[in-house]
């Protein structure tokens, strides 16, 4: 479905962030993305999440050549693509249900469905009391919480999410790891960069590894956690 | 012109706060120079219709009995000129009025030279070629002079052009400027809103989602400038007008007042909007283009 072959990058003249990056990644897929500091991670997901496109190789998004795709195309793939930041990026002057509404907004959603499934996906994260907060008054769990519910409201088709448990306790960890695993057994091929080891060991799925601008695959374990 | 359209910028920037009244004030400039412009446009149509409608002939001659006898002669070949309604010779009293602003008051002194008078009325739409009947009547009375205010008037009319063309460039400066500050002011918002348009950009907004809501806001700030500035000239024009007519400037009020000219008063703060709806369109939509 998503497909890297001899990618690399780099920022203006500077050397390269990544260098021959190749993997692929299958429809339905689950991949952690993990790798020390400075590896690479950051870039990779934006590459992921069509931010930039690269300086070399060829990008396949959906059976789409990147090289080739006018930018007139692009939106309607990133509409397909869920993004989980890590410093969250919530619109401030917008409530928690603004925030988590926008995606289906722009596929022009009618009112009420965009009601319906907001509200769903936020009691389901546990923010049925703050659905009305602006984003200055939740806490870092709360924003982290409206950000994943933001970038899986449409189901897309891949959710790149950069350490989506960073700032949510032990137990809430685990439930949105298992709203992921669900919505990949759904058909949303997902890609988690962490830092978190038993995160990892938890789902069992495959690990890209990055260190020093070049990917490796590894297999995935049996997952500790039945559930996930 | 604006499809469905998705505001996710705040309702509330205090940077643009000003912006509004920036364009209410350069509106209220533009506003002042175009009706000065129209009115003086108009006024000199006005004026010189009236002048070219009609004309005089003088009679410059010493002798009483030859300067009757030219007269004669010079009513005679006016009268039967095509295009000429009537001519009439002024008595003495009305051209000692007329003379009276340089000379004074004459009446006591009746022994200086005064010459005779023809006031010519031309037929409506009529073209009289006043060179080939200057010419005509030096032949038949040669001591009179046809004077049609060719001369002055085009000092005049050139003098106003000059004033009018000076105002236009003062209107494009002005627009030119409001074109400037509506820009400068696009990229201050795309600065501020940068985070928020480019999460919109990376969930799929398209490049025309994210500049309709810069168009709403920024026509809004133009209509609303645009009225501040036509009602604050307005205002000042209505001034002016009631100043200059107890001041008896009959030829400035009539042009200021002009009902056309009050209609487009009343367009301005639309052509405002539209102006910096526009331009905040194409500004935003060329700083999306560096995105990817």
């Amino acid at each position: 479905m998503i497909t890297f072959e001899n990618v690399g990058m780099r920022y203006g003249m500077g050397s390269e962030i990544l260098t021959d990056v190749s993997f692929s990644l299958e429809r339905r897929s689950f991949h952690f993305l993990v790798g020390p500091s400075g590896a690479g991670k950051t870039t990779l997901l934006k590459l992921l999440y069509l931010a930039h496109r690269p300086s070399r190789g060829l990008v396949n998004f959906f059976g789409k050549d990147l090289a080739t795709l006018e930018r007139e195309a692009l939106p309607r793939i990133r509409r397909r693509i869920g993004v989980v930041f890590q410093d969250f990026r919530l619109l401030e002057h917008l409530t928690a249900f603004e925030n988590v509404a926008l995606p289906l907004r722009l596929q022009g959603a009618k009112k009420a469905q965009v009601s319906d499934h907001v509200e769903e996906l936020l009691c389901w994260v546990g923010l049925e009391d703050r659905m009305h907060a602006r984003p200055a008054t939740l806490s870092g769990g709360e924003k982290q919480r409206v950000a994943i519910a933001r970038a899986i409201i449409n189901k897309p088709d891949l959710l790149v999410a950069d350490e989506p448990t960073g700032n949510v306790d032990a137990e809430m960890s685990k439930r949105l790891m298992h709203l992921f695993v669900a919505l990949n057994k759904e058909g949303t091929t997902t890609v988690v960069a962490t830092h978190d080891e038993g995160l990892v060991k938890s789902v069992g799925a495959p690990i890209l590894r990055l260190e020093k601008g070049q990917i490796t695959r590894e297999p995935g374990g049996s997952p500790i956690d039945p559930g996930a | 012109m604006w499809g469905r359209t998705l505001q996710f910028l705040p309702d509330k920037n205090t940077r643009e706060g000003l912006l509004p009244w920036v364009i209410g004030v350069m509106l209220f400039l533009c506003t002042l120079s175009l009706v000065s412009a129209l009115a003086i446009g108009a006024g000199l149509d006005r004026w010189s219709e009236g002048l070219t409608s009609n004309f005089s002939v003088q009679i410059a001659v010493q002798d009483s009995t030859e300067r009757a006898a030219q007269t004669d002669a010079a009513l005679r070949l006016l009268r039967a000129t095509p295009g000429i309604e009537s001519a009439t010779v002024l008595a003495d009293a009305e051209i000692l009025e007329l003379l009276s602003p340089w000379l004074g008051d004459m009446t006591a002194n009746t022994s200086l030279p005064i010459p005779t008078l023809i006031e010519v009325r031309l037929e409506a739409e009529a073209v009289v070629n006043t060179e080939a009947l200057s010419e005509r009547l030096k032949a038949t009375a040669p001591g009179s002079q046809l004077d049609d205010h060719q001369a002055w008037m085009v000092q005049i009319l050139d003098l106003a052009a000059v004033v009018q063309s000076l105002l236009g460039g003062v209107v494009a400066m002005v627009l030119l400027s409001t074109i400037a500050i509506v820009i400068f002011g696009c990229r201050t918002g795309l600065a501020t809103h940068h985070e928020s348009i480019e999460i919109m950009h990376l969930m799929g907004a398209d490049d025309s989602t994210i500049s309709r809501a810069f168009d709403i806001r920024y026509m809004s700030h133009g209509l609303k400038g645009g009225l501040f500035g036509v009602l604050l000239a307005t205002g000042t024009l209505w001034l002016l007008s009631s100043l200059a007519e107890r001041m008896g400037q009959g030829l400035i009020t009539a042009s200021i007042t002009d009902t056309p000219h009050f209609l487009w008063l009343a367009l301005l703060p639309l052509l405002s909007a539209l102006i910096t709806m526009f331009t905040a369109r194409i500004t935003v939509r060329r700083a999306l283009r560096e995105l990817m």
